[in-house]
């Protein structure tokens, strides 16, 4: 299994609980999507899985691969192929995008044991990839996101995800706020990456980014739990019906 | 040596005072200069923690271990300090002026000579050029409050000149490296002169760089003409055990320009002073940035004083402190009466890595005129714990991941320089230092 949360339990410094009690499979060649009304704690998961300082596991367990992902720090898990296209990309001056990058791509080289890419092998990758996502390359020479509007953000963590080529890519809310055209990047990203070794969690809102990138199933987050599952028709009952609605027909404590 | 003295003499003083002997050879102007200084000296001491200038740098260990001036220059290893120059030099310099010591050394040195420009050393100077020699003592008031300007005086044995004649334009940078050998431990005493005369247009870098415990008291003068443009970068890689003391005297005639940059990067007590005189409608520019670690202290200190109408002035610092380190920037402004429409902006802005270093910064603005544009901000902060986060999410390591934060933080004030080869050579050394930071 790519991916296996069980019962996961986590709350914030101040003690409030986010998550409580996720179950989730996701297999190697699948792709997810996690939908939710805001403050349900789809980004809390999202930030769970990457690594992110701040939240305490109380409960529960995440596999990666037969493998403790809670006891890795971040960056490990980033090596090993987990990829977080964060919901609001970080400002970063001073430091250049595409050393940046370098930077990432090197470190999970040397993880794997090959060898390191020179400045010459990283262009020739850098400009392959933004040809085949179909991105210009004015973003290259620019500090990390700096001055970078919300579509260029986002469309800079999809180019991030297309070099790293993960095997597990999380992505929150990579939809929101799109015009149509960066979406389209958005969608060639993700199905340019869809492939039998790899997995796919698309955590959104809306179901716009559904009709581009076909989730094999769909999972719907309500107050810190997974409170239904189905194939991809139930993000159009969900977009139909609205959040508060659906889960009051779920008839459950959730709502 | 042993000459009765007739006036105070404090106790830290005494060993300096031992070491004083009159050079015969000298002229008496000279040699009058620096018998006033030693007095001087002698009388002021060091100066204390109470006052203000000197009040974030600790000089304990060096009054408590004395490092006097070395008689003679002992030769170091060429082979040795070339191979170092190798990596400290610009590649690109016009000309290069080496100091062991606090001696030129012919050896390690390459002086194009070119019309309109006297390069050179201050030893050499004071035999064919006295006239600059003299500009640089005695031109340059302040050591008779400056207890180490005093020393200076009285002891310095070399440094560099260079004056260039009116109209005339260097394309390419001159540098200066001062090395220290390692080889005795002593206190080094530099007086350098740069004189640029009506139009005319230079820039310059100096490298500080050395081995052992050694104190560099280093002063330099510069006089700027009527529209002269100076352009000063300066590297301080000092050993871990040195103490660094410079002074830069500024005098910037009408329309002149002067455009400082100074990074700070090791050194056990660091102190960088820049003193600038602006005259009507001068521009001057102070950029600068340190890095402090282990127990290191770094200051910056300046005072541009804007004695007539329309000077510009602005300044941006920015400091890394880590482990234990403490750094500190003073900057003072002073408009005075007449200078209307001054324009004068500051800004300091510091990092401070993990719980035990210090930053000290203290903007100081005194304006007596009306009609002027001030301002001065200053800021502290720690690593943005999201930006660690976005780039260990990519895989970069969290030791990496901090270098290059700090990199790009430290990187905003190095980009201003606008010289390629002088940007380049210096991120590369600061990268290179970061390389070694602790956590």
């Amino acid at each position: 299994m790519m991916l296996e949360i069980k019962n996961l339990h986590a709350r914030l410094a101040d003690g409030r609980e986010i998550l409580k009690g996720i179950d989730l499979s996701v297999a190697a060649g699948e792709v997810h999507a996690i939908m939710g009304p805001n403050g349900s704690g789809k980004s809390t998961l999202a930030a769970v899985l990457a690594g992110r300082e701040g939240y305490e596991i109380t409960e529960g367990s995440v596999r990666y691969q037969g493998r403790d992902l809670l006891a890795m720090a971040a960056d490990e898990r980033a090596r090993e192929g987990v990829f977080l296209a964060f919901q609001y990309p970080v400002e970063i001056p001073g430091v250049n995008n595409t050393y940046f990058l370098r930077a990432a791509v090197n470190a999970q080289r040397r993880h794997r044991g090959d060898p390191e890419l020179d400045a010459g092998q990283f262009l020739r990758l850098v400009r392959a990839t933004l040809k085949l996502l179909d991105i210009g390359d004015d973003l290259l020479q620019r500090a990390v996101n700096v001055g970078f509007s919300g579509g260029e953000k986002k469309r800079n963590e999809i180019f991030q995800m297309a070099m790293l080529e993960p095997r597990l890519a999380i992505l929150d809310e990579t939809d929101s706020g799109l015009d149509i055209d960066a979406l389209r990047t958005v969608a060639r990203g993700v199905n340019g990456l869809r492939s039998p070794d790899r997995a796919i969690v698309m955590i959104t809102h809306y179901k716009r980014l559904l009709d581009y990138v076909e989730p094999d199933y769909v999972h719907v987050l309500q107050d810190g739990r997974i409170i239904q599952s189905g194939d991809k028709d139930l993000a159009a009952e969900l977009e139909q019906r609205g959040y508060g609605t659906f889960a009051d027909a779920m008839g459950g404590d959730a709502a | 040596m042993n000459a009765v003295v007739d006036f105070p003499v404090k106790p830290e003083a005494r060993g300096y005072l031992a070491r004083f002997v009159p050079d015969d050879s000298e002229p008496g102007w000279l040699a009058a200069r620096r018998q006033q200084a030693m007095t001087r000296f002698a009388e002021l001491g060091f100066p204390n923690r109470k006052s203000e200038s000197w009040r974030y740098l600790d000089l304990q260990p060096l009054e408590n271990q004395p490092l006097l001036p070395s008689p003679a220059a002992p030769r170091a290893d060429t082979a040795a300090l070339s191979e170092r120059l190798a990596h400290l030099s610009l590649p690109e310099a016009a000309s290069r002026l080496v100091l062991v010591d606090g001696r030129f050394a012919p050896e390690l040195s390459t002086v194009e000579p070119r019309s309109g420009v006297w390069f050179g050393s201050t030893a050499h100077a004071m035999r064919e050029r006295p006239d600059l020699v003299r500009a640089a003592v005695e031109g340059i008031e302040g050591d008779e409050a400056h207890p180490f300007a005093a020393l200076n005086t009285a002891f310095f044995s070399d440094g560099f000149v260079l004056d260039i004649a009116p109209g005339v334009t260097l394309d390419r940078p001159l540098e200066i490296v001062h090395l220290g050998a390692g080889i005795s431990e002593s206190s080094f005493h530099t007086r350098s002169v740069v004189m640029l005369g009506e139009g005319s247009r230079a820039g310059i870098i100096e490298t500080y760089a050395g081995e052992g415990r050694y104190w560099r008291n280093d002063l330099v003068g510069v006089l700027l003409g009527q529209r002269a443009e100076l352009t000063r970068t300066v590297l301080v890689e000092e050993s871990a055990a040195a103490v660094h003391l410079a002074q830069i005297e500024a005098r910037l005639g009408e329309g002149a320009r002067f455009t400082g940059f100074v990074l700070l990067l090791n050194g056990q007590r660091v102190r960088h002073e820049a003193n600038i005189r602006m005259g009507e409608g001068a521009k001057c520019v102070i950029n600068g940035a340190y890095v402090v670690t282990g127990s290191d202290e770094a200051n910056i200190v300046t005072v541009v004083d804007h004695t007539a109408p329309g000077g510009q002035t602005s300044e941006l610092i920015k400091g890394v402190a880590a482990g234990r380190g403490h750094g500190a920037f003073q900057g003072r402004m002073i408009v005075r009466e007449h200078a209307q429409k001054t324009d004068a902006h500051q800004l300091s802005r510091n990092l401070i890595i993990g719980q035990r270093a210090v930053i000290d910064t203290k903007p100081e603005l005194e304006i007596y005129a009306d009609d002027v544009k001030c301002s001065h901000g200053a800021s502290v902060g720690d690593l943005d714990e999201t930006a660690l986060f976005y780039l260990q999410a990519r895989g970069i390591p969290a030791d990496e991941a901090r270098r290059m934060l700090i990199d790009g933080f430290l990187r905003e004030a190095v980009d201003t320089i606008e010289d390629i080869a002088k940007r380049t050579h210096l991120l590369r050394r600061l990268a290179g230092r970061l390389a070694e930071l602790e956590g």
